[in-house]
């Protein structure tokens, strides 16, 4: 388990370090002069001086070699500074933090609902295989994998905010304004979520022990909850973590449709702006946490199922 | 000479109303309810403040929107003309220095005086930054000071009359001194407006309070808040609910629905943009001026404005919109005609060696499809053409070198301040800073020059007309539409007027009645 455990901390390093440095060359190995970028973010108008941007640059530090400038980056990151927002001219933590929580907030309510729901729908489905009510819940979850957000997330505001006036239709301000873009982000990881808690359970219902408690008469919700739920619900855990990990820098159309001030919206804004310092603060965090979300359920996934921790120690 | 362009009775006025927010508000449908001095009103804005509210940025645009930043004059809508603002007065003293006399009684918010020294503070902060702003830049400004206690003296490099303009922009707006200590701008409490900043969601809204000690008048609304919703569509469903009453920049795919809802009002006016197509004058086929007229006389204007822009713009009639005081009378959009456009090619002498390129900027989505149909209309007189389409970021070196074919882009006229003489001159001279079209005529130069150095505002629209004519008869580009601002705002709002530019939203006499 230490050689595991100690393995995984090492890849988690090395990928955290690989990213920092893909996540520093974006804006460099993209079109455009990143300094004309930054000046226009500032100040409207498409004129720019050459002697206002060599200043700039020169300020900046943007005219050092670019392994020079990544070194001197990776060195403050290290350090906990993320440097200063090229438009606010405020500490990038400053602006990344709070725009963190609010997705965190969001991400945990939207993985909250898509696993409750698909808990329900993915037993219902297992102990009513084949079925009409397993076929049912099969086929609607399987639709939501096809449902687009950008088309989703209209829709939602049209229906509950524009003709029945019951939810807010943007904003970020209070439980009301978090049931739309939950209800939009939940879709499709309910779809996925059900699937793999039907198929866990099915596996669990099949096991031998199962089959033999069940023959000591032991009783149906008492098999489920004690031998079929544990290892039926295994599954999730790790799709949760994944889940989470893509959320956290995939809301971005939620984000922006739904005015909420989180990562998406952040990341979207600082690219907009050419925000450079903010955006790689930005994907610096998600990834990292991403990348430790991801580790972390790795770890569980092993925790929970000593035949999986014993292969891979 | 005492205040030349206060009294100065612009060529167009009427034409110049039209321009610059004809969209009122409430009333005019039938009789007014009584106004609720305890209502506060939601603004969607389509910008948030990116640059920690410093002066010189876009910032700027939502102190002033807000009703909390105020400049020493104000280009007044109504009027047509440059107007007192935090100056009553202001006077061109020698060929280089301009003073302006400062309104008495004016406070900032948190009770300082506004004095000359404060002003100056202000304005010095704006004219030093990194990156100034283009209107009140050391380019053409040279200095600040106080002359006394109610006068700033403003110095210029060249004689310029256009120092009023400058000091409407919004850039130039005044904050207190203490807004300034610390090294970042603090507007809370720093402005002379009617309406201060009271609390900011980052990101998310910016509120604010009726400052009740306005030297303006009394301030009709308790307060409001200004939002900062980047999706147009969500600015438009926000007024249809009633989330929102006024919602900025409404797209075009949104109108109809909110033109057909009796709770919202549509207000549209003409905004000083026209979607452009960029020919590069420097190089073959576009050096030859026949070729130049081919392209204009191929394209269908109408057809694209009302295809592509949904009826939301017109189609142009030259590098100017037909209401600006300084277009040419009675100028006519230029209508497709494929037989003159092959005659035109054939005297070009034109063969399709290789098919030209249109370069379509990703940041404006429809441009697109305004290639497509250009494409279209080209192929059909014998012109074969390519489109790509790539960031702005991307393409501008490459504009700039006149490395390029044509493009597609727009521009803001009156982006520095309310006057085409910055377009004018560094857009189309010969050493012009943004010269895309690579266009040289020296004729037009000496023009531009002339109208740069005439203080009458009546010889200096004749001669921007005169210029705009030069452009038009070179056929130096394809003026394609004018755009049109676009707010919605509810219904019951009152005494609510539409400004083009958005500087000006939140005013002291907009009221609304009790829900």
């Amino acid at each position: 388990m230490t050689a595991f455990l100690a393995r995984r901390t090492a890849t988690l390093g090395i990928t955290v370090l690989l990213a920092s440095f893909v996540v520093f060359l974006i804006p460099y190995v993209t079109p455009g002069d990143p300094v004309r970028k930054i000046i226009r973010s500032r100040v409207a108008g498409e004129v720019i001086d050459d002697s206002v941007a060599q200043a700039l640059a020169a300020d900046l530090g943007l005219q050092d070699p670019l392994m020079m400038q990544y070194l001197r980056w990776l060195g403050r990151l290290l350090g906990g500074d993320m440097g200063l927002s090229y438009a606010s001219r405020t500490p990038v933590a400053e602006q990344v933090l709070p725009a963190l929580a609010v997705t965190l907030s969001l991400v945990v309510m939207t993985l909250g609902a898509a696993a409750a729901v698909s808990v329900v729908l993915g037993v219902v489905a297992a102990l009513q295989e084949g079925r009409a009510a397993d076929r049912v819940i099969t086929t609607v979850t399987q639709a939501f994998i096809a449902v687009p957000e950008y088309w989703l997330a209209p829709v939602l505001v049209l229906v509950f905010a524009l003709n029945l006036s019951l939810l807010p239709s943007a904003g970020w301000s209070g439980p009301s304004s978090a049931v739309l873009p939950v209800a939009v982000l939940a879709l499709r990881p309910t779809s996925y979520f059900t699937s793999a808690v039907r198929e866990g359970v099915l596996d669990a219902l099949g096991a031998e022990h199962v089959v033999a408690a069940r023959a000591r008469g032991l009783g149906r919700v008492r098999t489920l909850r004690r031998h079929v739920l544990p290892n039926g619900l295994l599954p999730l855990t790790t799709l949760v973590a994944v889940w989470f990990a893509g959320l956290l820098g995939g809301s971005v159309i939620v984000e922006v449709v739904f005015a909420i001030p989180g990562m998406g919206r952040l990341l979207y804004d600082a690219v907009r702006n050419s925000d450079i310092p903010l955006a790689q603060g930005g994907v610096v965090v998600v990834v990292g946490l991403a990348v430790l979300l991801t580790t972390a359920a790795d770890l569980v996934h092993g925790l929970l199922n000593p035949r999986l921790r014993g292969r891979r120690a | 000479m005492r205040s030349p362009l206060r009294s100065a009775t612009p060529v167009g006025l009427v034409a110049l109303l039209a321009l610059s927010g004809c969209g009122f508000s409430g009333e005019e449908g039938g009789a007014a309810r009584a106004a609720d001095r305890e209502q506060r009103i939601v603004v969607d804005n389509f910008r948030a403040p990116v640059a920690d509210w410093a002066l010189e940025s876009d910032a700027a645009y939502i102190l002033s929107l807000s009703g909390c930043l105020e400049t020493l004059t104000r280009y007044d809508e109504a009027a047509g003309e440059i107007v007192p603002a935090l100056a009553t007065e202001w006077e061109q003293v020698s060929p280089l220095e301009w003073e302006f006399t400062l309104r008495e009684g004016v406070r900032f918010q948190d009770g300082t005086a506004l004095t000359a020294d404060a002003v100056v503070t202000s304005l010095r902060t704006v004219l030093d930054a990194e990156v100034p702003a283009r209107a009140f830049s050391p380019a053409v400004v040279s200095g600040v000071e106080a002359v006394d206690e109610r006068t700033v003296r403003i110095t210029t490099p060249s004689e310029s009359p256009l120092v009023p303009y400058r000091l409407a922009s919004v850039n130039t707006g005044v904050l207190a001194p203490a807004a300034f200590e610390g090294g970042s701008v603090d507007p809370f409490g720093h402005c002379t407006g009617p309406f201060t900043p009271v609390s900011e969601q980052p990101k998310q809204s910016l509120t604010v309070d009726r400052n009740e000690d306005y030297w303006g008048g009394e301030v009709q609304l308790a307060g409001a808040e200004v939002r900062f919703i980047t999706d147009g569509a969500t600015r438009a469903t926000q007024v249809q609910t009633g989330e929102a009453d006024v919602s900025l920049s409404i797209p075009a795919a949104n109108v109809a629905a909110l033109e057909a809802d009796s709770a919202v009002e549509v207000l549209k006016a003409e905004s000083p943009r026209t979607a452009t197509l960029y020919m590069n004058n420097g190089r073959a086929p576009f050096d030859d001026v026949d070729f130049r007229k081919a392209v204009r006389s191929a394209l269908d204007l109408d057809a694209l404005a009302a295809s592509v822009y949904e009826g939301a713009a017109l189609p142009a009639t030259g590098p100017f919109a037909p209401s600006e005081p300084w277009a040419t009378e009675g100028a006519e959009a230029p209508q497709q005609d494929a037989d003159a456009a092959k005659e035109l090619l054939a005297a070009a002498g034109y063969t399709a060696e290789r098919p030209l390129e249109i370069i379509a900027i990703v940041e404006r989505a429809e441009f697109a499809d305004v290639a497509t149909v250009i494409q279209e209309n080209l192929k059909s007189v014998g012109v074969p053409v390519t489109i790509t389409t790539k960031e702005y970021a991307a393409v501008e070196p490459d504009l700039l070198a006149g490395d390029y074919d044509m493009v597609l882009s727009q521009r803001n006229r009156l982006i520095d301040i309310a006057d085409p003489i910055g377009f004018l001159t560094a857009d189309y001279t010969c050493e012009g800073t943004y010269n895309l079209s690579h266009f040289c005529d020296e004729d037009y130069d000496r023009l531009v020059a002339q109208a740069a150095g005439t203080a009458d505002t009546e010889q200096r629209y004749e001669l921007y007309a005169r210029a705009g004519e030069i452009l038009e008869e070179q056929a130096v580009n394809v003026w394609l539409v004018n755009e049109q601002a676009v707010d919605a705002v509810r219904a019951d709002l009152q005494n609510h007027r539409q400004d083009p530019l958005s500087r000006y939203v939140l005013r002291a006499e907009t009221t609304k009645p009790a829900s």
